[in-house]
């Protein structure tokens, strides 16, 4: 037996899972409908496809969301896990599930995946028969990934870096790394027996003046870390930032890049694809401001030319929002790509240069780490602040990158820290914004640059 | 001068921890910024360490409340933590209240300067007034 196959029995012998049978579960695979792969999808190409938010607590609640989803025309619909599975504490979901279903009062933020187990999900999954995106947060998610391909969900977000540093204080960093190694193995081991599994990393990170050589970098290395374990079909992801202009570079040089560097560890073959959020950051109460905002979301993911647009709704700024309005914003969502014609080439070679070399001097100083694995690599590299992401919470983090709005809504790196931002860049950066300000006045700057869309 | 400053409990909104961090040192503090989801024990120990003169406790969700009923009986158990300037800035409560409700309540917790919703310059502008005012009254004796 492989290692691997070790570890994986000892994970799924878990008291919260009723008797995890792997050939029947392989079995299912082979054999499931191709429209349940979202990478069946993306191969068609037909048009971007629209992927909401949304998780309930229990099965009834999350059908009935579903139901809502598929009226408003929905293209992959999500699967949202809460908080306490997401920090493997399965016992208290239980109870508050159990609270849920008795008293009709939601007591968890999204669907216990674990607690329902995959004989329950699975005849939800293949009911509707859409392609399931897996939204967690989860730093240790090797049961709940198993469970959620067992129960037919083909799509796993998520990565080490991604889920770890906009979410926690301090989980090991090295751990998530081993951790989501199962999971990349687990899901180019399933890739093989259909359509492959698609990974999908969290470029939004902490949606909070996040610069884009930062996700880049990210995004790149998380790409990296699944294709070298077999993944062969991988989505690569950033949020709106705030100027359309830095939008439409950051994905056209996202694109260049992923390709550049999935070719460089021979690994060609994998289908990479490209995902846009719709704005992350602080959302406007007015409801109807929230829907403009997200109308606009929608015309620059087109610009960009993204794979793939995930939503939010009206109700962002007030909570977890009713099924009746997340349907909303998915047929409206639907609406703006349909009628959205004839858009403009736009490109910016200049910023493009920019961006691209900043990237790259980034990567290039992962690459020369001494450690032995790109894991190692990378996890060196956040410890020593080659790579630093603005408001992270995490103690890894080194917080020493300063950000702020150029006049134009960009996103500069006015303090690179220990970040290797070539000279160049650096004063291109710097030379966009008023730097002649005291401290004050631009700590005030950027609390304002934070909230701009509210 | 040296500040201690975290946000207190399970709390995990880092933005206003960062943008405190940033305006203490361009106002010339030494900060020790112990960041999100930190425990009281945690703010005293550091406050030991570090010799700190200020502790500056942040919350976002409001937990603070339930966590500053505990603030004078575990200073008492600290040595040397009888000059130290004790604030609180943020959002203080669950829900909704006002400061003058909220302020009072919270000086009986234990802390020399309560902020409740008020913007961060006009909270480190406080601050400044307190030490200069405990300058004085030190000149004085």
């Amino acid at each position: 037996m492989s290692l691997l196959q070790e570890e994986r029995e000892i994970i799924l012998s878990n008291e919260y899972v009723d008797t995890f049978d792997f050939a029947e579960v392989a079995e299912f695979v082979k054999n499931a409908s191709k429209d349940l792969f979202i990478s069946h999808h993306f191969k068609k190409k037909n048009k971007m496809l629209v992927q909401p938010r949304g998780g309930f607590p229990t099965y009834k609640k999350q059908f009935a969301l579903y139901e809502f989803f598929v009226d408003a025309n929905v293209d992959v619909l999500p699967l949202t896990i809460d908080s306490n599975t997401r920090l493997n504490d399965y016992a208290t979901s239980k109870k508050m599930l159990r609270l849920s279903e008795e008293n009709d009062v939601d007591m968890l933020n999204g669907y216990p995946l674990v607690n329902h187990g995959y004989r329950t999900t699975r005849k939800m999954i293949t009911n509707f028969n859409k392609p399931v995106s897996l939204r967690h947060g989860t730093p240790d998610a090797r049961l709940l990934i198993e469970t959620a391909i067992a129960s037919g969900i083909f799509e796993i977000e998520g990565g080490p870096i991604t889920y770890l540093l906009p979410y926690s204080k301090n989980f090991p960093l090295d751990k998530a790394f081993l951790y989501w190694k199962y999971v990349e193995r687990v899901c180019a081991n399933y890739s093989k027996l259909n359509e492959p599994i698609n990974r999908e990393s969290f470029g939004p990170l902490t949606a909070t003046l996040v610069p884009p050589a930062i996700t880049i970098v990210i995004q790149l290395l998380e790409m990296l870390l699944s294709l070298e374990e077999g993944v062969k079909s991988f989505s690569v992801s950033f949020a709106q930032q705030g100027s359309m202009n830095q939008d439409i570079v950051t994905g056209a040089v996202l694109k260049k890049l992923a390709k550049y560097y999935a070719a460089q560890i021979n690994c060609s073959d994998a289908s990479i694809h490209l995902v846009y959020h719709q704005w992350m950051g602080a959302f406007p109460m007015n409801k109807d401001y929230a829907e403009q905002l997200i109308n606009m979301s929608t015309v620059i993911a087109s610009m960009v030319g993204a794979d793939k647009i995930i939503t939010k709704t009206r109700e962002e700024a007030s909570g977890i929002p009713t099924k009746e309005a997340n349907a909303k914003t998915v047929s409206n969502t639907q609406y703006t790509l349909g009628i959205l014609n004839g858009l403009p080439n736009v490109v910016d070679e200049e910023e493009e240069e920019m961006l691209t070399l900043q990237v790259k001097a980034i990567m290039e100083a992962v690459f020369n780490d001494p450690a032995d694995t790109l894991w190692r690599k990378v996890f060196n590299c956040i410890k020593n602040g080659i790579i630093d992401v603005p408001f992270s919470p995490h103690i890894i983090n080194h917080n020493n990158m300063i950000t702020i709005r150029d006049a134009k809504k960009n996103i500069r790196i006015i303090k690179r820290g220990n970040v290797p931002i070539p000279d160049r860049c650096y004063a291109y950066d710097k030379a966009q914004c008023d730097l002649t300000k005291d401290t004050t006045s631009i700590v005030n700057d950027i609390i304002h640059d934070i909230g701009i869309m509210q | 001068m040296k500040v201690v400053t975290g946000v207190v409990g399970n709390d995990i909104h880092v933005v206003a921890n960062r943008l405190i961090e940033l305006s203490l040192n361009a106002r010339g503090y030494e900060v020790f910024n112990l960041g999100v989801n930190t425990y009281l024990e945690e703010f005293f120990d550091a406050a030991v360490e570090t010799g700190a003169d200020v502790l500056m406790i942040s919350s976002l969700n409001g937990e603070a409340e339930g966590w500053s009923r505990e603030v004078k009986l575990l200073k008492a158990k600290y040595k040397n933590l009888d000059d130290i300037i004790m604030m609180i800035g943020g959002n203080l409560v669950v829900g909704t209240g006002s400061a003058e409700d909220i302020v009072p309540k919270y000086k009986n917790y234990g802390f020399d300067i309560v902020c409740h919703q008020v913007d961060l310059n006009t909270g480190l502008d406080m601050l400044e007034e307190l030490i200069k005012e405990r300058a004085i009254e030190v000149s004085n004796k």
